[in-house]
């Protein structure tokens, strides 16, 4: 019964249908079809928008969406066909100018038939799923035009043919270009690169193959880092005229690797205008463009940095290995912080102030300062020069600025120790000589120091500067209290810490009877004012002003050391005096008592007592008397003690030996140190973590280490292992 | 440019309008008026009048909807003719827009109330992400759009449904039971338009591919779904399904002692990057709600009331959700006594606010466990014949919405800026929207 019920449903629902026109659909498309063909020729002006939209709206409230849509597409198609082949017909350069034509009329079209067909596109398409209108009309053309086989490859041809005109230098109608290129991105990513970008990044890769093989047979480095370079630019151009954004990394690193990749090693070694060529010669404009380029490409400024840090460690090797060159601390010196002040302007300039680079320039340094072991003592010269007399007249600035350099070489020293020790020297000489010339340099210097190797570095220079105050001080006290002192000789004391300073055996003297009232009344003053102190002479390291007079009543004062002083003093009760009596009296060891006669006798325009015979070496049979016809445009002499500035050989022996031995409890330290929060460790581990320890310092010799550990066992400090004979072992 | 150039002349249907183009273009490029001035359309001279062959009285409300932004229909307009002339000229996403405002659940009007064919009993409503709904009877989906028209249902051949979820405005997914002996059930994708079976979504075990009864529902921002799933054997326990390619992509399996597969609410917590499970009495006889973190498949956190003192029956967790901004899970039991588990907490107890012990006295003949559901910052929760409104952080209530016609609400839903309520006594639902804001 409900079967029944059913199948009378059924024909009810038939029999209610409305009937439309039967050919109504038909009619309808026929003048949708109409207005679509005349839109196509151009000849919409008298169509009628509002008839249009209700026509196709009608079709699709009725059901006819799918007759719609299909007649769209057939009705589009054909024309599209139509028009692929009078593109097709045009000749030469027509050709593109009617492909553009075309498509700007197919989009202009295929938007007014969108417009029309907008109430399809909104409901039926979005139903039914199916390729909305403007998508549709983009795939139509893509495949009945661009893929067309008469246009499609005809198209890429023309495009990349113009591509290359404009490289070898032609005016192109880059507008045209631009459209062109614009369709293929209006048509979809994939439909770009597949059919335009692709195929001319291929072209542009062979393009700049050839190009680049020419180029380098024929260029310079540079000429060809400038052909390179405008390559770049003129392709990042061509992006901007009229290619898609995205290409721009694609065509740049084609003409990257075509141009610079695959000839980088042949670029950088060129010989007479490669990368060492720009250095000798500071083309800082070249290096620069190099760096721009090679930066774009893998390994690029691995490969310069590689080339630079091997000339540069060549050129300072020779700079600190050859002899001639380091015969003048100071002019050595000045050679490094040159080379430096150099590099460091091309890394700025031209390297982009690349870190890395800044880091292969230091390393380098630090490679070839420690070829020579004096670079430390040279340094320290180089700033005694500049605090005893180069920074006269220099403002602070500028002296912070030399001081920054030096420390900037010191950062390189891998022997700061031995640094130091120089240092302590040339500082003391400094200090006791009243040379320095400003006390801010000198401390300005300590606290860089500081800053860069900690407070136990400087504590003792630091200890040198106190001493100087503390003397002053010492000094008003002294004649404060010993008003009388005001007439005769001024005897000025400087009471220096011991092991603050450089030690040096103190070398006695007999002072002249007027001076060593004065020292004891000193000493009884000093340990008067501080108990449990001792005192001792250091007769070598002092100066003494004295007035003469000389035969014809010229007068003079002179600048002498102390033991000069002792000599010159005897001469006040005897007009001649032989070598043996001179030393009698002064008890000045032979070598000092020598060196000091010399500067005495010997020195042209300062010698102020003759010597018999006449020679430039003091004998023991020598004798001397006073030269009464002594003359000197100044009022004040100087009469310096013949020293090398530089140590000799036997000087530098020894303070090696005395750096050697203050190493010695250091790396005893460090071991101890290491040990004592490791317990157990194997010989090899202990070499290096105690070399990383005192790097700060100095480079501890690893044999030295392992005497050291030796020393530690038989103290019994450590002891080896008893199976496994390369372990150490912590003893409590 | 003149003014007078910007002046239009319309007859419609044999009445005549004069606009401006400065008004027709508030109806954008892509709409009647928008292709009718382009200038690919050689428009007449100024003075002539265009011709429109549609209905003028709609005309003139959809002019007014353009010149104010306003919908303004008379009564003698039915709605459907209105939504018809709208979507000739394009303008119906505007009629849309006019029609309602942004929700809030303080502001709203009951704007219709619909009445379907099935009985009453309604398994669940959801409210579409653009402001249509689907219901679910039984094996029957019904799905109306905004403009409340319903569409072709989904019938899904005697299977029970259990859970709806729309994916976006075209698509729902489905889930199912299971019917012994036919190896169908589980989940599917369907047409909202057309009701069409689009994809079914498989659960593998051990590459194999199971039958499986599917509950509760959730998605993720990530195109995640998330269900409950109940096979014949091991398949106990949250499938993770992905939306795009709709291949199983995860499966949390439910360990001894717990529940999972049988959860009656899934909730994806985008902050967390959790997922609750909630299952609940009397579905089980105790309630098990935890917290799972796919990404390392890890139980973050749980609760029951397994061996909680249960001397009255009152304290029964019947709905539970997570607020992500309070960190707590705020639960409801069958008096809309509402409580509160703090999530930082591993084995928290519920904080009860005694609210409304009166409620107990006049209990219906038909009650309906109460559902809660939150939207932003809002708290509501249903009960017998009303909703609640509760405002956080304390969550005081500030308004209740009340119709007392179809019996008690079994479910209800909030989204597309509409919020849908089901009667269970009658098939009836109502629409409660926020209407458009003032004038002034």
């Amino acid at each position: 019964m409900s079967n029944q019920k059913k199948r009378n449903f059924q024909i009810e629902a038939f029999k209610h249908r409305v009937v439309v026109d039967p050919k109504y659909a038909d009619k309808t498309w026929q003048i949708l079809e109409r207005a679509i063909h005349q839109i196509y020729n151009q000849d919409a002006s008298g169509l009628s928008f509002e008839e249009l939209y209700r026509n196709a709206y009608n079709m699709v409230l009725h059901k006819f969406g799918e007759k719609l849509y299909t007649g769209f597409i057939v009705t589009m198609t054909a024309h599209l066909k139509e028009k692929s082949k009078l593109i097709e017909a045009a000749q030469g350069g027509s050709f593109l100018e009617e492909l553009n034509k075309k498509w700007n009329e197919h989009n202009k079209a295929l938007e007014m038939i969108r417009d029309i067909l907008m109430y399809m596109d909104r409901t039926y398409i979005e139903s039914t799923k199916k390729t909305h209108v403007h998508p549709m009309g983009l795939s139509l053309w893509r495949d009945n035009v661009v893929h067309f086989t008469k246009i499609h490859t005809r198209l890429l041809n023309t495009l990349l043919d113009l591509v290359q005109k404009e490289r070898t230098g032609e005016v192109i109608d880059r507008g045209l270009m631009r459209n062109v290129i614009k369709m293929f991105m209006d048509l979809g990513e994939s439909v770009y690169q597949e059919d335009f970008e692709k195929p001319f990044l291929d072209a542009s890769s062979e393009f700049y193959k050839v190009e680049s093989q020419e180029f380098i047979e024929s260029c310079d480095c540079g000429d060809y880092l400038k052909k390179a370079e405008k390559r770049l630019t003129e392709e990042i151009d061509r992006v901007g005229h009229y290619l898609d954004p995205k290409s721009e990394e694609k065509i740049t690193s084609v003409v990257e690797k075509e141009m610079i990749a695959n000839h980088m090693q042949r670029l950088v070694h060129m010989d007479n205008s490669g990368l060492v060529y720009m250095l000798l010669h500071d083309k800082y404009e070249d290096l620069g463009r190099m760096y721009n380029l090679f930066r774009r490409v893998t390994n690029g400024l691995l490969t310069v940095r590689d080339v630079m840090t091997s000339h540069l460690r060549e050129m300072g090797k020779q700079l600190v290995t050859d002899p001639e060159k380091s015969k003048d601390p100071v002019e050595f010196v000045q050679r490094l912080l040159d080379e430096r002040d150099k590099y460091d302007k091309v890394i700025s300039t031209a390297f982009g102030n690349d870190k890395t680079f800044q880091n292969a320039l230091n390393s380098s340094f630090e490679y070839f300062i420690n070829l020579n072991a004096r670079s430390p003592e040279f340094i320290s010269l180089f700033v005694d020069d500049k605090l005893r007399k180069g920074i006269k007249g220099i403002v602070d600035v500028d002296v912070e600025v030399i001081l920054d350099k030096v420390m900037m070489l010191f950062r390189y020293l891998q022997e700061k120790d031995v640094f130091e020790k120089y240092y302590k020297q040339h500082l003391a000489k400094r200090l006791l000589s009243g040379k320095t010339v400003s006390d801010d340099a000198e401390r300005s210097l300590i606290v860089k120091l500081k800053t860069e190797c900690g407070y136990q570095f400087t504590s003792k220079l630091e200890g040198m500067f106190t001493d100087m105050k503390t003397s002053e001080d010492t000094m008003r006290g002294f004649y404060g209290s010993h008003p009388e002192l005001s007439e005769g000789p001024t005897l000025i004391v400087q009471v220096l810490t011991t092991g603050s300073w450089p030690t040096q055996p103190a070398v006695p003297c007999n002072l002249p009877a007027e001076v060593s009232v004065l020292c004891e009344k000193f000493r009884s003053y000093y340990l008067g004012t501080h108990t449990g102190r001792r005192l001792t002479w250091q007769t070598n390291m002092g100066t003494a002003d004295i007035k003469a007079v000389f035969g014809k009543g010229q007068k003079h004062e002179l600048n002498v050391s102390t033991f000069q002083m002792c000599v010159l003093m005897l001469f006040n009760n005897a007009d001649r005096l032989s070598y043996k009596e001179i030393e009698q009296a002064t008890e000045i060891p032979a070598s000092d008592l020598k060196r000091c006669l010399q500067s005495l006798a010997c020195v042209k325009g300062k010698n102020v007592i003759k010597k018999e015979p006449m020679s430039k070496d003091i004998g023991e049979e020598d004798s001397f008397y006073v030269n009464e016809k002594f003359t000197s445009k100044f009022y004040k002499v100087k009469i310096g003690t013949v020293v090398a500035q530089k140590e000799t050989e036997p000087e530098k022996q020894e303070t090696r030996q005395r750096v050697e031995e203050d190493r010695k409890p250091q790396i005893e330290a460090a071991i101890v140190r290491i040990m004592k929060s490791r317990k157990i460790l194997d010989h090899n581990n202990i070499i290096a973590e105690v070399t990383k320890q005192l790097q700060p310092r100095f480079l501890a010799n690893p044999t030295e280490i392992k005497k050291r550990i030796e020393a530690l066992i038989e103290r019994d400090f450590l002891e080896r292992d008893s199976t496994d004979r390369k372990l150490y072992r912590y003893l409590a | 440019m003149g003014i007078s150039k910007d002046r239009i002349k319309f007859n419609v249907g044999g009445r005549l309008f004069e606009t401006t183009a400065t008004t027709l273009a508030n109806a954008g490029r892509d709409s009647f008026f928008g292709a009718l001035f382009d200038d690919g359309w050689n428009l007449s001279p100024q003075d002539s009048v265009i011709f429109v062959d549609r209905n003028s009285d709609c005309f003139a409300v959809l002019l007014d909807l353009l010149r104010t932004g306003d919908l303004n229909v008379p009564a003698n307009i039915p709605e459907r003719l209105l939504h018809r002339e709208a979507s000739f000229y394009g303008l119906l996403d505007h009629v849309r827009t006019a029609r309602w405002g942004p929700f809030d659940g303080n502001r709203l009007r009951l704007s219709d109330s619909v009445k379907g064919t099935s009985p009453g009993d309604g398994t669940a409503i959801r409210a579409g992400p653009d402001g249509g709904c689907c219901v679910a009877h039984g094996s029957v989906v019904h799905v109306y759009d905004w403009m409340l028209e319903e569409h072709s249902p989904i019938n899904l051949d005697y299977q029970r449904v259990n859970d709806v979820g729309w994916i976006d405005s075209d698509n729902i997914v489905l889930s199912a039971c299971e019917r012994l002996g036919r190896g169908d059930g589980g989940m599917g994708l369907f047409s909202s338009s057309s009701g069409d079976l689009r994809y079914k979504f498989q659960v593998s075990h051990d590459n194999q591919v199971k039958s499986y009864t599917a509950g509760a529902l959730s998605f993720s921002p990530d195109y995640e779904i998330f269900a409950s799933c109940k096979g014949r054997s091991n398949e106990y326990g949250i499938g993770v399904w992905d939306q795009i390619t709709g291949k199983q992509t995860d499966f949390f399996y439910e360990s001894p002692g717990w529940s999972l597969g049988d959860a009656d609410k899934l909730q994806w917590l985008n902050g967390k990057n959790c997922l609750l499970v909630a299952t609940l009495f009397p579905r089980k006889d105790n309630c098990y709600i935890s917290l799972l973190d796919f990404r390392d498949k890890n139980m973050v956190w749980s609760w029951s009331d397994i061996g909680s003192p249960m001397a009255i029956d009152e304290k029964r967790v019947r709905d539970a959700i997570a607020m992500e901004d309070s960190n707590s899970i705020c639960v409801v039991n069958e008096f809309e006594d509402l409580g509160f588990i703090d999530l930082r907490m591993y084995g928290g107890s519920v904080r009860w606010s005694s609210r409304s012990k009166l409620m107990k006295s006049k209990m219906p003949d038909e009650p309906c466990y109460p559902k809660l559901a939150l939207h932003e910052g809002q708290l509501f929760s249903s009960m017998n014949d009303s909703i609640s409104v509760f405002r956080g952080p304390d969550w005081v209530l500030t308004s209740r919405l009340r119709r007392s016609y179809g019996g008690s609400i079994c479910d209800f839903s909030i989204g597309g800026d509409r919020l849908f309520a089901l009667h269970s006594e009658e098939n009836v639902f109502d629409v409660w929207e926020t209407p458009p804001p003032p004038i002034i």
